[in-house]
């Protein structure tokens, strides 16, 4: 397996504002290192503020890193080039409802990114976003709805639709499976695999469900106040933790019924 | 005795001339010191029954049932006010959102010390502010907050989400209720801190014999918490049993299709494999299918699901279905009894 | 396909369209909308359609009460003033004066407020500052006032009270505009499309504009009846319109004297402004309660 995402020493801290003397700066994420092949999931668990979400914005580009560099097949990404960039990695947020601009419909959302980043004609996008669309379960008559006439799972998928249609490498799910209830979390599960294995995606994926952290994913890192504290394969991860942060977030998860009535 | 015991509550919406059943004849019973969970996915109705229980749904919902019976007193029989009294002493609520639902212009103190009951403060009126303030901070020790002297001086925005809904069941437990409604009262946190709040939860139902509902949209986080479960879908009720029954023998495709569609109950799957899960989804309250509302997206749907089913009950395991997952011998009979139902309604 | 085209008898409304179905539903707000077309119509049409000359005055027909008083007569519908000019035709002419020129002032301060107010949300530090306070200064002045000192520098004259309005409502405009910009560029589907690679002023007119206009437009239908009451308010200090002009408010002042002998002149005028605030200030109060209403859904 080649190696499709390569992180190199990434890290960011923030200024805070303050005068001239007095100018102190909190550390997110200390220099992190790590690589994601194709076909592959990558899994970031960690307590909140440990980092995980400014790691994933800073992969998509949406903030700066202070430091380190990141590679696409052995090509640094350079900083704030959207351009480039959001061809092969794209982010799915976790709240569908906010990401969908209210006033436009399907079809011009799905429309903006292969009108910026494409030359294909009227009628080829079209193709292309009926062909989507079907991809992910919904049909090509949505796409002159406007996005208050879905409802939660059907937005998360065209946001999905949103982030496929450029055919990425790598895209970023930030707790993208978390407001959807069972039902549908296990459809879009299902989806998110299918088109894993049809498109060689890798996932890097951002949740607190351990859950589906065991079933979905191949690798694993926990994150701590900006550090990595622990990675490796997920099973052995999860099976034998050895940091304390990993047993501490394992042992909140409740597997099983009551331990008393643990009858089966 | 059953502290609570509703039988066929309906709640109907008046929506452009038009009458919705938002709640389909739902039968709900709870047992003294019992944890019961309510478990629905979003649109199911399980708030809207709970805050149909507690009475604050406004005037454009209409509730009636056949039996709304409270520690043996018939609610149903007692004036609107009469019914206000007995329910805002006996039971207590908490929301999703506590941040939300403390004032925020307001220290925590002043907030606690409102809702303490007048009358178990017994000393002269100068007295009244000192015991006030002891009562708050025994509540604050009961729920597990340590520092509560710098916590009464706070406000809201200065404590963590957990603090906060630590802070509700405080005020939640000020009148001594016998029966406490949490709805979701994790969902917006992490897992660390849910584990928090529901050892807390559990530890008050054991120590002070306080029942418990609690209202979720996912199975599999509060399996380990309750003993007992009772299944919503789209405002109909689904199966109730105990929590084991639920989880290990479930009767109803859909509580089938909920436990099998959670990745962490089924250790056996292989990873990356497909989850079972049930097509479509949840069918908004405009558009709701005849008789059972699953009947779309269920697997086992046959032409007897355009009637409501009834509800059978297998010991003590409730299950609404025409055609409910059960071993060989009694499904026969139970089909038997179904298709009669079903010609007797035609 | 045959399943491609199963929703197409359904219509999609965009938000938009939705307002303005919510909009339409509201007695009350579309009375006060028919009002303001009226007016509009007027204001464009009136010197075509009036029936006599507002400046010139047929001497034999001095202070000629309405029609429908026992001394009226038909063809001066609403009576003249004391120069035998009929005052249909002023207050006709008066539409475009008042109204008209405060529509005018409103779309100017609008556009230009609009274009300020954003160029200020997307900048930032002290350009962004300076983009949003440089007219706050004109804030510290009453409007009246503000005209008074325009007019002792130029002279009066409408031409100078429609600088001094428009002046005065920029400011509303430019806060307005930022404040909204800045709201919605800090919802998740701004940032999504700046990662699909948008500049920013295609997200601005694309993805912004779409959600603000309605604010945009409650806010220009306030500052439309502010503009109607300044611009008769210096036409009746003699500082705006000048004599001949049928303005209402000069028209208003211009009959005071002769209160006693013919009110007709005086409370004419006076209803035409009451007319033009009420309707504006049902159209504005219609709009805001459709968002209100779009909102909560």
């Amino acid at each position: 397996m080649t190696t499709l995402l390569k992180v190199d020493a990434l890290s960011k801290s923030y200024r805070q504002q303050g005068f001239w003397l007095n100018r102190k700066s909190t550390t997110v994420l200390s220099p992190i290192s790590f690589s994601v092949e194709a076909h592959k999931t990558l899994a970031i668990i960690g307590e909140a503020g440990s980092g995980k979400s400014t790691l994933a914005k800073i992969l998509v580009g949406a903030e700066r890193p202070s430091g380190g560099s990141i590679y696409l097949n052995d090509q640094l990404l350079k900083k704030g080039s959207f351009k480039h960039r959001c061809q092969h990695v794209r982010m799915i947020f976790q709240d569908s409802g906010t990401t969908l601009n209210p006033s436009l419909t399907i079809l011009q959302l799905l429309d903006e990114p292969l009108k910026l980043n494409t030359s294909f004609d009227v009628n080829k996008r079209k193709e292309l976003i009926r062909t989507t669309l079907q991809k992910v379960g919904l049909l090509g008559d949505h796409m002159n709805f406007y996005p208050h006439m879905f409802s939660g799972g059907q937005k998360q998928r065209i946001s999905l639709a949103r982030a496929i249609i450029l055919q990425p490498q790598v895209i970023i799910l930030d707790e993208a499976l978390a407001a959807l209830d069972p039902s549908l979390r296990s459809q879009m599960i299902n989806l998110l695999l299918d088109l894993q294995q049809q498109m060689g995606l890798a996932y890097i994926l951002i949740s607190h469900n351990l859950g589906i952290i065991r079933h979905f994913s191949d690798d694993i890192m926990v994150l701590s106040q900006g550090k990595v504290v622990e990675s490796g394969k997920t099973l052995e991860v999860m099976n034998n933790p050895q940091h304390k942060v990993t047993q501490k977030l394992l042992m909140n998860q409740n597997f099983q019924l009551k331990p008393n009535r643990k009858t089966r | 005795m059953n502290l609570l015991d509703i039988r066929n509550l309906s709640i109907e919406l008046l929506h452009d001339e038009q009458r919705i059943l938002a709640v389909d004849k739902v039968s709900l019973s709870m047992k003294e010191g019992e944890v019961r969970g309510l478990v629905g996915e979003s649109g199911s109705g399980k708030s809207l029954l709970a805050q149909a229980i507690v009475g604050v749904l406004n005037d454009k919902w209409h509730v009636h049932a056949d039996r709304f019976h409270w520690r043996g007193v018939d609610l149903l029989r007692l004036s609107i006010a009469e019914r206000k009294v007995i329910l805002s002493r006996d039971i207590a609520m908490i929301f999703q959102e506590p941040m939300a639902c403390l004032d925020p212009t307001t220290t925590i103190g002043e907030q606690l010390s409102e809702a303490i009951d007048e009358q178990s403060l017994t000393g002269f009126f100068w007295q009244k502010k000192q015991q006030r303030n002891q009562a708050a901070v025994k509540l604050l020790h009961k729920v597990g907050i340590k520092k509560p002297d710098t916590c009464l001086d706070s406000y809201p925005h200065q404590l963590t989400e957990t603090l906060c809904q630590r802070v509700m069941i405080a005020i939640a437990l000020a009148r001594r209720p016998m029966l406490l409604i949490a709805d979701e009262p994790t969902a917006a946190m992490e897992n660390t801190n849910q584990g928090q709040i529901f050892r807390l939860l559990a530890s008050l139902n054991q120590l002070k014999k306080m029942s418990i509902l609690l209202i979720s949209h996912d199975l599999e986080n509060i399996t380990h918490w309750t003993n007992t479960i009772t299944v919503m879908y789209s405002g109909q009720f689904v199966e109730a049993g105990t929590t084991e029954q639920i989880f290990n023998k479930p009767l109803h495709p859909y509580t089938k299709a909920l436990v099998d569609s959670s990745p962490s109950a089924n250790f056996h799957l292989p990873a990356k494999s497909r989850l079972m899960t049930l097509p479509g989804s949840i069918p908004i309250l405009q558009h709701l299918p005849i008789g059972c509302r699953l009947g779309p997206r269920c697997p086992r749907a046959q032409k007897a699901c355009v009637i409501a089913p009834t509800v059978t009950n297998f010991h003590g395991h409730k299950v609404s279905c025409h055609f409910p997952l059960l071993p060989i011998k009694s499904s026969a009979k139970a089909v038997k009894s179904s298709a009669k139902a079903v010609k007797g309604a035609c | 396909m045959a399943r491609d085209k199963i929703y197409l008898e359904e219509v999609f409304p965009s938000p938009f369209m939705q307002h303005w179905q919510i909009f339409r539903k509201t007695p009350v707000a579309m009375a006060g909308f028919s009002c303001f077309i009226f007016l509009i119509v007027l204001a464009i049409f009136g010197p075509i359609l009036a029936p006599h000359s507002p400046v010139e005055g047929q001497l034999d027909m001095l202070l000629l009460p309405p029609a429908w008083h026992a001394d009226g007569n038909v063809s001066y519908l609403l009576g003249t003033d004391e120069l035998g000019r009929d005052m249909l035709s002023r207050l006709m002419y008066g539409t475009s004066l008042t109204f008209g020129l405060s529509f005018v002032v409103v779309i100017t301060s609008l556009i230009v407020g609009v274009v300020i107010g954003s160029l200020s949300a997307l900048t930032t530090g002290l350009k962004s500052s300076f983009l949003n306070h440089f007219l706050d200064v004109i804030l510290s002045i009453p409007s009246l006032l503000l005209a008074i000192i325009i007019v002792a520098i130029l002279g009066p004259g409408i031409n100078n009270t429609v600088w001094a309005v428009v002046m005065v409502l920029i400011p509303q405009f430019i806060h307005i505009t930022r404040y909204a910009v800045k709201e919605e560029s800090r919802k998740d589907y701004v940032l999504a499309s700046r990662l699909d690679g948008a500049s920013k002023f295609r997200i601005l007119y694309y993805s912004i504009f779409p959600n603000i206009v309605d604010r945009i437009m409650s806010q220009a239908t306030l500052a439309q009846s502010a503009a109607i009451l300044d611009i008769a308010t210096l036409g009746f200090l003699g500082l705006g319109a000048q004599i001949p002009l049928p303005e209402w408010g000069a028209t208003l002042a211009n009959g005071l004297d002769l209160f006693y002998i013919a009110p007709w002149t005086v409370y004419l005028p006076g209803l035409a402004i009451l007319f033009a605030v009420v309707a504006t200030n049902l159209v504005g109060e219609g709009i805001r309660h459709a968002l209100k209403l779009r909102k909560d859904r």
